[in-house]
């Protein structure tokens, strides 16, 4: 999944960085204000671990091996902003040094790889395990659904960062300049590898560390988690469990719709370049590519085999999906941590890697 | 090249460690042989990079804040070059570069094509055909239902764009990293305002890739000498590979407290200082004005072979 130079234009580089930017001022300044100086050398080896956590073969059935990204299971461990400084480093030294994903793609990179994997992956782990208790399977259960969903959601990124450039860019004959494949090919190609093989991969690797240190160095477990910390079992009120439920439910189904795309005939939906506005408020950079928007669908592959006018909605909706998805999981993440930091200064606590036991 | 300081004999690979096809039947590699031959492909990368990075050549002898700047620079003119041939000269450009560089150039060219086809040349091919990239069909390849199926001249234009714009930008890189030690390359970020905090957190996770790297080569080892079996065993592998993953982060975890209590003891108070030695001469404002002006005539040849 590691986006090379070449493959995006430089508009879309740029935006990326503007995206991503925040998150790494954002992650700094939470690892210099909340934590302490011991983060430093946790953080440098929490990445040099993402680094080789990539390079770990994972035998798969039909005799070969896949290797997972790591991203969630650094966000379980550490927590995801932790995650976003190791994961960008990690990043940043396999572009540098060994040429694998681009450096003006770097921030594309980082904001798949780096941000939506492990916020996307955490706040399913968290929604899943916050009444868990340490040792329980539900934990490395959340995991891998966790590692899971944040592999498709960082694919899906990566295929709509592709998806996007022939209708964005293209030369003045009609040749594509950058990646030449739209979204009507490019997410359910990105889609079907990501949520049939890559994305299970992920998960088993996510929950099988998990129950692995569940019985093997439950200390470990502790460095990310507040409520064993405190000593206290968090009880949450129902009408939370509820909405915690209803979104797994809906990640679930916003994570099947791909698979509608292989039924032709099937999608429904009338107004659909409208819902693509969604993921220009990622990608607002180039108006005009809204116009060749609708057009350009008429052109694609299934056009000749009569389902092209029924393609467009999945696309938009399952976009649309994601991205709100996305939002959503943002929302819930960021508002988590609001409160927490309330009642942390509230307490007026700022220890916090007691109960870490080498 | 004998002016290496890296034995030749570590920079080859061992028959041993690729069973297929070198000894004996060929069978599928497992996944631990994938595992351990990976770690000594980052290794031997390594190795080759600091030994070419110490040579004396015309990038390694240029500031590494300019030869930063100047990749950033000649990537995006890069990205907005919109005609082939002219890709084409500017890697003519980057491997006379090399050269120039002490770089062998089949290692330099071999480097970049021999990732290109795998990621890029797959992917753009069918991407040719006018089913994907409409345009006027230049080689007939049929009818499907129909429908006439060929390659379009457009197709072809597109795939050679992107993948001399692959191999272009990929060089660059090489030549950046290639040419640079990985100190004075951290070093040289502070000039692009990244915060002194991420500077100390990649320069240590380099420091420690290669002593985690070790961890997972023995573990890998151990699992290897201790197979007798040829059959697979998957759910066993799987449960291995997540064990060991999770073992290993135990160690970084360990290690991580062992350095920081070694770190406080000699005086960190979670300030990072950074000895900045380095100091502009007038080659590297030479260098930095011929990649300017290089920069600008390719894009504006490139705008003036039109749109």
């Amino acid at each position: 999944m590691h986006i090379p130079d070449g493959y995006l234009s430089p508009e879309t580089c740029a935006v990326m960085y503007v995206v991503a930017t925040p998150f790494w001022i954002t992650a700094g300044r939470r690892v210099k204000r909340v934590v302490t100086s011991r983060y430093v050398p946790l953080i440098a080896i929490g990445a040099a671990y993402c680094f080789l956590v990539m390079m770990f073969n994972v035998p798969i059935p039909n005799g070969t091996t896949a290797h997972a990204a790591g991203a969630v299971l650094i966000a379980c461990l550490l927590g995801p902003w932790a995650a976003v400084i190791a994961m960008s480093t990690a990043l940043l030294i396999q572009a540098l040094f060994f040429g694998d994903g681009g450096v003006l793609a770097f921030a594309a990179n980082c904001v798949n790889m780096a941000v939506l994997m492990p916020f996307a992956g955490y706040a399913v782990y968290r929604l899943i395990t916050r009444p868990a208790s340490l040792t329980s399977p539900r934990r490395a259960l959340a995991a891998g659904i966790g590692g899971y969903v944040g592999l498709n959601v960082s694919a899906l990124a990566a295929a709509i960062e592709f998806g996007l450039q022939p209708s964005l860019f293209r030369s003045a004959d009609g040749t594509p300049l950058y990646a030449p494949f739209g979204l009507a090919q490019t997410i359910p190609t990105m889609m079907l590898a990501h949520l049939f093989i890559a994305g299970v991969v992920e998960g088993v690797l996510t929950a099988g560390v998990i129950t692995y240190l569940q019985r093997a160095n439950q200390p470990l477990l502790q460095l990310n988690d507040d409520s064993a910390r405190r000593g206290e079992a968090p009880v949450p009120s129902p009408r939370r469990v509820g909405f915690r439920w209803a979104v797994v439910g809906l990640a679930g189904m916003a994570l099947l719709t791909p698979v509608g795309l292989i039924a032709p005939g099937t999608a429904f939906g009338e107004e659909a370049p409208e819902h693509l506005d969604l993921t220009k408020h990622h990608l607002d950079a180039v108006p005009s590519g809204l116009r060749h928007y609708a057009g350009f669908f008429h052109n694609a592959l299934f056009d000749g085999y009569g389902f092209a006018d029924d393609e467009h909605p999945v696309v938009g909706y399952l976009v649309s999906a994601m991205v709100g998805l996305v939002a959503i999981a943002l929302v819930v993440m960021v508002s988590f941590k609001v409160v927490r930091l309330v009642q942390r200064a509230r307490a007026g606590t700022r220890e916090h890697l007691v109960g870490v036991a080498p | 090249v004998s002016d290496t300081r890296t034995p030749e004999w570590l920079l080859t690979p061992e028959a041993g460690l690729c069973p297929c096809g070198r000894i004996g039947t060929r069978r599928r590699r497992s996944f631990v042989d994938k595992t351990i031959s990976g770690v000594s492909n980052v290794m031997r990368q390594v190795l080759r990079a600091d030994d070419v990075a110490a040579r004396d050549g015309v990038l390694q002898r240029i500031d590494p804040r300019i030869k930063l700047v100047s990749v950033a620079g000649a990537l995006i003119a890069v990205a907005l070059v919109h005609h082939a041939v002219v890709m084409v000269v500017l890697y003519a450009a980057a491997v006379t570069l090399a050269a120039l560089s002490a770089i062998p150039v089949w290692f330099f060219v071999k480097r970049v094509w021999l990732f290109i086809p795998i990621f890029t040349g797959i992917v753009v091919l069918p991407a040719t055909l006018n089913v994907i990239t409409d345009g006027e069909i230049v080689i007939p390849l049929g009818t499907w239902f129909g429908h006439e199926i060929g390659v379009t001249r457009q197709g072809l234009h597109m795939a050679a764009l992107i993948v001399t714009r692959v191999a272009v930008s990929v060089s660059l890189v090489v030549l950046l990293t290639l040419t640079t030690s990985w100190t004075r390359l951290l070093a040289s970020l502070r000039s692009l305002f990244v915060p002194r905090l991420f500077i100390l957190v990649l320069g240590m996770t380099y420091r420690y890739v290669f002593h985690l790297l070790d961890a997972v080569d023995e573990m890998h080892v151990a699992r290897k000498a201790r197979t007798v079996s040829a059959t697979a065993n998957n759910a066993a592998g799987r449960r291995f590979v997540a064990a060991s993953a999770g073992a290993l982060f135990g160690k970084s975890q360990a290690l991580a407290e062992e350095v920081h209590q070694a770190m406080t003891s000699r005086g960190w108070n979670g300030d990072a200082r950074t000895m900045n030695t380095m100091r502009l001469v007038p080659r590297d404002v030479t260098f930095l004005a011929v990649c300017v002006v290089a920069c600008s005539i390719t894009l504006v040849v490139d705008r003036g072979l039109g749109k």
